[in-house]
Order: structure tokens, then sequence, then C-alpha cells
């Protein structure tokens, strides 16, 4: 007999079957783990979220939305916020209240809010200089083009972004107004009488 | 485990496990599914969906129920890279639990033996009952060598009245009923029809958005352009 | 390391006559009058199943009136064999499973006797009402409603019988099989009751009835019915190869993860519904891989190559061959599973062939072998009471049969998948081209049902023996 058997129950009488105690073997252990293991990667792959609207093949709510016909204004925004978040909320914040001494605010702008967008293309393709009132308050500094940094869809993307956000609600611009604007080809910055003497378009 | 209670306890566990994991989650989850709007495609308003469906319909679901045709055919259909059921053709996109939402019973079906008949009333290019009544009535005449058994019993063969029946049936040649008599479906065999009209998945959803080949056509925002804006002259 | 080990004497002598007649008789009646009654029961799905299988390749056999249609055949079949023979065959193995490592006596027999022929009973009338065309359309729980409230209220009957059986049971460790027995009658009517509220009763919204049809379905298949087989097997193997079974910590192994994820499958890749429940099943139907590897090595190890002992012992056989058959049946269902393979297979003969191996393979052959050697203790005879020719001829037919129509099922499924996957296959050719596979399969389920009333005439023989010894006409006595 190996002395390492374990024990066999007691009392068993001869008729009736007896179950011994050999432990698990170590390899179905481990292939448990692994399956459970692989399982939970399974479910985090193609579980898509636990959402009610994620189907095969999808595998998330955000591949469903992207694979839905994409509003075009919505997807402006989003592109725009980033454009503003990576180079213009460095002087007008993310809050788009600018700050003395750093840039005007964009919030309640009537300069923004302007039934047409092309006075604002304009300051963004060709930066803005000397003074202009914003808001009753008078600002002078100084803004750098942005002609050569952006594309047409990116800046009509940013001037969607900001009049749509905190509370500004004007209309999408379009990127061929800011082709247009773009073909007008200013040498320096605007200054404050050139973009009132344009009409708004 | 030596001890009854545990052992009742565990089994209720796991069950506990089981149960909620697909009777009770998704219940929670899709319990309270109602109608949605369908995705615009083209020029086309977006509807409500689905509709609900005729009561013709709806006792025509029972006859379907009571003559077991969920042992053969099914009724939903699968996504593309989990079956060739839309490249054959048996949808425009796959089953959504939407489409269900007014069906009672639901019979999804678990076999095919036949084909899956999510989209017959979309598939059945005409609206003519007789060529489904047909496929009741002698299913070989429609399919040759179909395993479809023949459901007479649906039929029946009477004398003509004092004019013939508007609803009798133009059976395949060999079954021409005697001079005087004519095949009638009886309403077992109306109402499965009017239901298997009924069975379309059509509308594009959310959850299963049509190709971008069929998507509205992108309009560029034009901002609009009535009143001048009021432009503030800067102080000198 | 083990010496030769000749199988022990197969059990303690049978009981005197006297102690099974009477009074006494109601204790093995009770589990008598399931046990024939399932058996019965098994054969009338066999009659049901053959009728529909005839009518693939002849399609107007019985096509005339509609009790005899396809559908309701089908629905038919599926509730005597589930509810007819599944159910009664579980309990009555369960029972005697309980009595025997219990060391007790059954508990309520009276009342047990009352619940099966209400049971049988309700059947009856709940397979006559499918096929005058009253079924509900849920596989497996095609018996209309009230019927389920009578099946319901004969279980609890039975149910509470089995529990206090269990509870009077001698003081000692628990054997795997009474975890079997006892998981398998806690199972039943939670999933039976489940279904009858949200299927029948107060049927849940939209496609959620189509899940937990096909979820409760699975559970009474893969869980209740595989639990109720599984503890035959190891109640039996172990016993009549006169060897302890290897390990209970396998089996412990293979009971939980059985309860645990053999309920999740059955539910098809493909169905409308959001991608995290499907998943979920997959993962679930991929984890019943332990519970193989429990039962196969747990038993591998327990028979320690002594496998010529399995030809000996007739009961040894039906046992071995129907475990053989779960572990085939239970791999086919994780293969089955994996999307690039039911891409292919669902909806075909595939599925169809797994579950008729589970039930007709796995199933029946343990339910036959442990009756003929349950039968004869209670009815009070001698073992080998059984007409040897016939058990030879029952066990060859249902083997075969058994085999041949899962063979022939898997070959069709296999090979409608393919050409199905291929769209320049119409349906139609396709299911040309299916018709000898399915051909075959009706040779099969008519072997299996020859097999089956084999059994009964053997079956026969042996109540009547029972009878000439406790009851004897003045013919037989003198």
């Amino acid at each position: 007999m190996n002395p390492d058997e374990p024990k066999k129950s007691v009392n068993q009488s001869v008729s009736e079957p007896v179950a011994e105690s050999w432990t698990i073997p170590m390899w179905m252990i481990i292939l448990f783990a692994l399956l459970i293991y692989g399982g939970a990667l399974f479910m985090a792959e193609n579980a898509g979220g636990f959402a009610k609207d994620v189907y095969n093949p999808y595998r998330s709510p955000e591949d469903v939305a992207a694979a839905n016909p994409q509003d075009p204004d919505a997807i402006r925004r989003a592109e725009g916020r980033k454009v503003f978040a990576g180079t213009c909320a460095a002087c007008h914040q993310d809050s788009g209240l600018g700050q003395e001494g750093k840039a005007p605010p964009l919030v309640g702008s009537e300069w923004v809010l302007a039934e047409g967008g092309n006075r604002i293309a304009h300051v963004v393709l060709n930066g803005l200089s000397g003074p202009i009132t914003v808001k009753g308050k008078e600002w002078n500094l100084a803004m750098v083009p942005w002609r050569d940094n952006f594309s047409d869809e990116q800046i009509a993307a940013v001037l969607t972004y900001v009049r749509s956000s905190w509370g500004n609600n004007a209309g999408p611009i379009s990127p061929d107004l800011v082709k247009t604007a773009r073909a007008d080809k200013h040498p320096g910055a605007m200054s404050s009488e050139e973009l009132l003497k344009m009409p708004v378009q | 485990m030596n001890s009854g209670p545990m052992l009742f306890l565990g089994l209720f566990a796991t069950m506990a496990c089981s149960w909620t994991g697909f009777i009770l989650a998704p219940q929670l989850q899709l319990g309270d599914l109602t109608q949605t709007n369908t995705v615009v495609v083209g020029d086309a308003l977006s509807q409500t969906y689905p509709v609900a469906v005729p009561g013709v319909a709806h006792a025509g679901a029972e006859v379907f129920r009571a003559n077991g045709c969920a042992a053969c055919h099914t009724q939903m259909v699968r996504p593309s890279d989990l079956g060739s059921d839309l490249q054959r053709g048996w949808g425009k996109r796959r089953s959504l639990a939407e489409d269900y939402l007014f069906e009672q019973p639901v019979m999804l079906g678990s076999q095919r033996v036949g084909p899956d008949l999510a989209n017959f009333g979309r598939l059945m290019d005409t609206n003519n009952n007789n060529e489904i009544y047909k496929r009741f009535f002698d299913p070989r005449s429609i399919t040759p060598g179909s395993v479809m058994p023949p459901y007479r019993y649906l039929f029946e063969t009477r004398k003509i009245g004092p004019f013939p029946s508007t609803n009798a049936f133009v059976p395949p040649e060999k079954y021409a009923p005697p001079a005087g008599y004519e095949i009638v479906p009886r309403p077992e065999a109306r109402t499965l029809a009017a239901y298997l009209l009924s069975l379309h998945q059509d509308a594009y959803l959310y959850e299963a958005p049509p190709p971008e080949s069929l998507w509205p056509k992108k309009t560029n925002a034009v901002p609009t352009n009535a009143a001048p804006a009021a432009a503030k002259p800067a102080p000198k | 390391m083990s010496a030769m080990v000749t199988p022990a004497p197969i059990t303690s002598p049978a009981p005197p006559p006297s102690q099974t007649c009477g009074a006494e008789a109601a204790r093995p009646a009770a589990m008598l009058a399931l046990l024939t009654g399932a058996v019965s029961w098994l054969l009338v799905a066999l009659l049901f199943g053959l009728i529909d299988s005839i009518k693939f390749h002849a399609p107007t056999f019985l096509a005339g009136e509609s009790y005899l249609s396809y559908g309701r055949v089908h629905a038919a079949q599926n509730v005597a064999f589930l509810y007819g023979f599944g159910v009664p065959a579980a309990l009555g193995l369960g029972l005697w499973f309980l009595c025997r490592l219990g060391r007790t006596t059954l508990a309520g027999p009276l009342v047990v006797l009352i619940g099966v022929t209400v049971w049988n009973c309700a059947v009856a009338l709940g397979v006559a009402a499918i096929l005058c065309g009253h079924g509900t359309g849920f596989d497996s729980f095609e018996m209309p409603l009230w019927c389920a409230r009578i099946l319901l209220l004969a279980y609890l009957l039975i149910g509470v019988c089995a529990l206090l059986t269990f509870h009077q049971r001698a003081p000692g460790p628990l054997y795997p099989t009474q975890w079997f027995v006892v998981g398998s009658l806690f199972w039943f009517p939670w999933v039976f009751s489940t279904a009858a509220l949200v299927l029948l009763g107060v049927p849940q919204r939209g496609v959620l009835q189509a899940l937990s049809g096909w979820w409760c379905a699975q559970n009474m298949d893969a869980v209740f019915l595989g639990f109720a087989g599984l503890a035959a097997a190891y109640y039996f193997i172990p016993k009549l190869l006169g060897r302890p079974l290897h390990s209970h910590y396998l089996a412990g192994l293979a009971f939980w993860t059985i309860a645990l994820f053999a309920g999740c499958g059955g539910i098809p890749n493909g169905a409308p519904l959001p991608s995290w429940i499907v998943s979920l099943a997959l993962v679930g139907t991929v984890l019943t891989v332990m519970p193989i590897l429990a039962v196969a090595m747990n038993f591998y190890q327990t028979a320690n190559r002594e496998f010529k002992a399995l030809d000996s012992d007739p009961v040894l056989r039906f046992i071995f061959v129907g475990l053989l058959f779960w572990i085939i049946a239970s791999a086919q269902q994780i293969v089955g599973a994996l999307p690039t393979v039911s891409a292919i297979t669902d909806f075909t003969w595939f599925g169809a062939a797994q579950k008729e191996l589970f039930r007709y393979g796995f199933f029946t052959l343990t339910v036959f072998g442990s009756i003929y050697y349950m039968a004869p203790r209670l009815l009070g005879l001698e073992h080998s009471v059984w007409h040897p020719k016939m058990l030879k001829l029952h066990f060859f037919l249902t083997f075969l049969g058994a085999l041949i129509s899962y063979v022939a099922l898997l070959v069709a499924g296999l090979e409608q998948g393919i050409l199905l996957a291929n769209t320049a296959n119409t349906f139609p050719d396709v299911m040309r081209r299916t018709m000898f596979p399915l051909r075959m399969g009706t040779l099969g389920d008519l072997l299996v049902t020859a097999g089956t009333v084999v059994f009964l005439i053997n079956f026969a023989g042996v109540l009547n023996q029972a009878r000439t010894q406790c009851c004897p006409t003045r013919k037989e006595v003198g």
C-alpha cells in the first residue's frame, strides 16, 4: 500500500460505493483558472460593455454610434473642440471667457454671434491686431494668424464649436466659407476697422 | 461536502448565478423595450418601429403556434459574420430584440428544415394569397422535392352555393375539385397567410444601421443670412 | 500499483419475498411505478419520433389529419420524452439511490404513488392537448399552462418525499451520487416553474421569451438530465467494478461546474440579443470542458484500465457506454457553440444530433442499465432474473440505433451547414442532398424503438416472475 494514499472513508458497507480522496491534479486547476481568465478577457472584448444596443458584429457603443449616419454638425463640433482645446484655449481659456492680457472673451461676444462667420473666419486666418471692442470693453492685444496651421475644415470646425458652446447659439460654419475667406489674401493681421467694413456673410 | 444544508446553499447559489445572468439581468435590461425610431435612409422620414400587427395576423400566429411550425422554421436573421443569412437575401439586416416587441408568442425556432421566415412578408413579392395557399396545400407544387408536409386540413372542399366564394382557392391542376365544388381556405389558413405576410424586419435601426452607401447625403451647414449683425464701431 | 481486482459480488442477497409483498410493497411499488411509467412513455416518445422521421422522406405520411402533423407530433414527442420518461426516470433512480446510500427506506411511499399517478395523467392530457393544437410553441415546454401546474403539483408531492428520504439518511459523509440526485431534485422545480411563469403564465415581452425558453430548455437537458444520469454513473461504475471512486474532489468539481456552466448553452450565436448575452453563453459553454475532464478523469482512474470488466456485467455496459455518449455529446455542445463552427452548424441537424445523442444515447442507456439492476431488487427477486439473450439484444439494438441515429444526423447537419454556407446552393437543393443521412436516421430510430419493445417484453417477464412469487395463481401453486 502506498503510504501516501489518502485514508478511505470508514464504515461503508462493502456493497455501496465509496469515494477516495485523491486531489484534483494541478494541471486541471491551472486549466480552469486559465479558462476563467480567458473567458473574462473574451467578455471584456465582446460583451459590448453590457450595453443593450450593442449587437454582434459591433464591439462597443462607440462602434455602433460610428456606424450610424453621422450628423455633420455634431462631427464638426467634436473636431472643433479638439482644435480649440489644443490651441485656442491657451489664451481664450477653456471656458471661452478669455483673460485680461491674453485674449478677449468668446462667450456672448457679438463678433462670434454675428449671423455670418466671415469676420471671425478672417480673424482666425490672418490674426488680429490693434484695438477692438468686445462686449463693450476695449481690448488691444495681438492674435497670431492660423492660416498656415489649420485646414479649412478645421477652422470651420473650431468656429462652429465656438459658436455653439458655453451658451452661444449661433449657426455652424461651413468649410466653404473659410475657403472663400482664405482666398481673400490679406497681408498681415486684421484690424477692427477692416473687419467692420466687411459685410457680414 | 457532506452537509445537506450546505449542499442546498451551494445549489441555490449556482442556480441563482445562472438565473440572474440569463433571466433576471436580460429582463431588467430589455423588459421595458418600447417602440423606437428607424434610422433614416435616403430621403425617407424616420418612422416608429415596430408597428403593431393587425389582429388577423395575431390570430395567424396562434395557428403557427398550434401547428408547431417553429419546429422547422426559424424567424431570425443572423449577422453576416455568424452565418450566410444576409448573403442569401433572407433579410436586409440582422434581427434585433425590437423586431419581436409585439409578437406573442415569440417563436424564433431552433432548426431550419425549411427556410427562415423572418422576412417572409417582404420576400413574397405578391399579396396574392393564392400563392401562399398553394404553399400550404401542396408545398411540392411550389418547391419540387420539398419535405414540408401538405396542410390540406386547413382547407375545406364544399359545394358551391348560390355564388362561388370570393375566397375560393385555385389549387394546382391535379387537385382541382369536382365540378360544382370549390376549395375554400378555412379561417386558420387565411389568418396564417396574414401572419406570414406581416413578417418583415426591413427597417434599419440604431443597433443595425444601414451601410454607408445608404446614408442621407451630408449637407454642409450654411450659416443663415437674415438681418445684418449690429457692429459696434470701435472707439478711437 | 494496484493488484488485479475482480469485480465484487453484485450485491447482498435479495430480501425474502414476504418483505416485498402486501403492505410493504408500497415502497418498491412507488419506484417501480415511476420506472414502468417512464419506460412506457419512452416507447410513446420513440413512436412519435419514428413518425416524424418517416415524414421527412414521405411528407404525405399521416398528413391528412391535423392531429398527426409534424409540428404537433414533434412537440408531443418532446413532452413525452422529457416529462413522460425523463423526469419520472430521474425520480425513480434518484429515490432508489437516496434509499440505498442513505441506508433508509422511502418516506411516504403512498404519497409518491399518488404523485406518480397524477403526473402520468397530466402528461397524457398534455400530450393529447398538444396533438389537438394547444401546444405553446416553446421548445421543451409545449404543454399548456394548466398541465404545467398539475405537473408541478405532482412533482411537489414526490419531491417532498424525496427530501424526507434524504433527510432521514444514516449519518456519514455524502457520496457524490447523493449530491447529483439532490441537485436534480432541486433544479427541476426551479427551472420548470420559471418556464411556467415567464413563458406560459405571464409571458415576458418580446425576444426575452426566446431567451428564457432557451435557458430553461438547456437546463432541463444538460443540467437536470445530466445530473440524473451522472448520479447513476457515479453509483454503478465504482460499485460494479468493485473499486472505490477515484476522487470525490473531482466529482465535486464536476458537480459544481455543471451546475454553474452547463445551463449556459443552447443560445444560438446569431440570436437577436445584445452581444453580452450571447458572449456570456459562449463563455459558459466553453467552460463546460471542466466537468467533462473531471468526469472522464475520475472514471478513467477508477476503472484503472479494467475495461474488460465492462463486458462481463451487462449493467456496466449500459452505464459505461451511456457515459461515453455523455462525454461526446457534451463535447459537441462546446464545439458547436464556437462562432466559426456555429456559423455553419446552427439551425442544422447538427444540434438535433447532439440532442439525440444526449437523450437517447446517454440518458436512455443509463436509465436502462439502472433499471436492469434495480428492478429485481425492488421486486425481491434474484438479480439474474432477466432473460440474457433479450438483454443482449436490447443493448445491441439501443446502442446501435442511438449511434446510427447520431452519426446520420451529424453527417446530415454538417452537410446541410456546409452546403448552406455557399449561397450558390438553394435551400431546397440542400435539403434534397441531406435525404440519405436522414433515412439512416430513421433506421436508427427504428432500432431503438425495437430495443425498447424487447426490453418491455423482458420486463413483463420479470414482473410476471415477481407476481408468481408474491401471489401465485392456483395453477402455479400446484
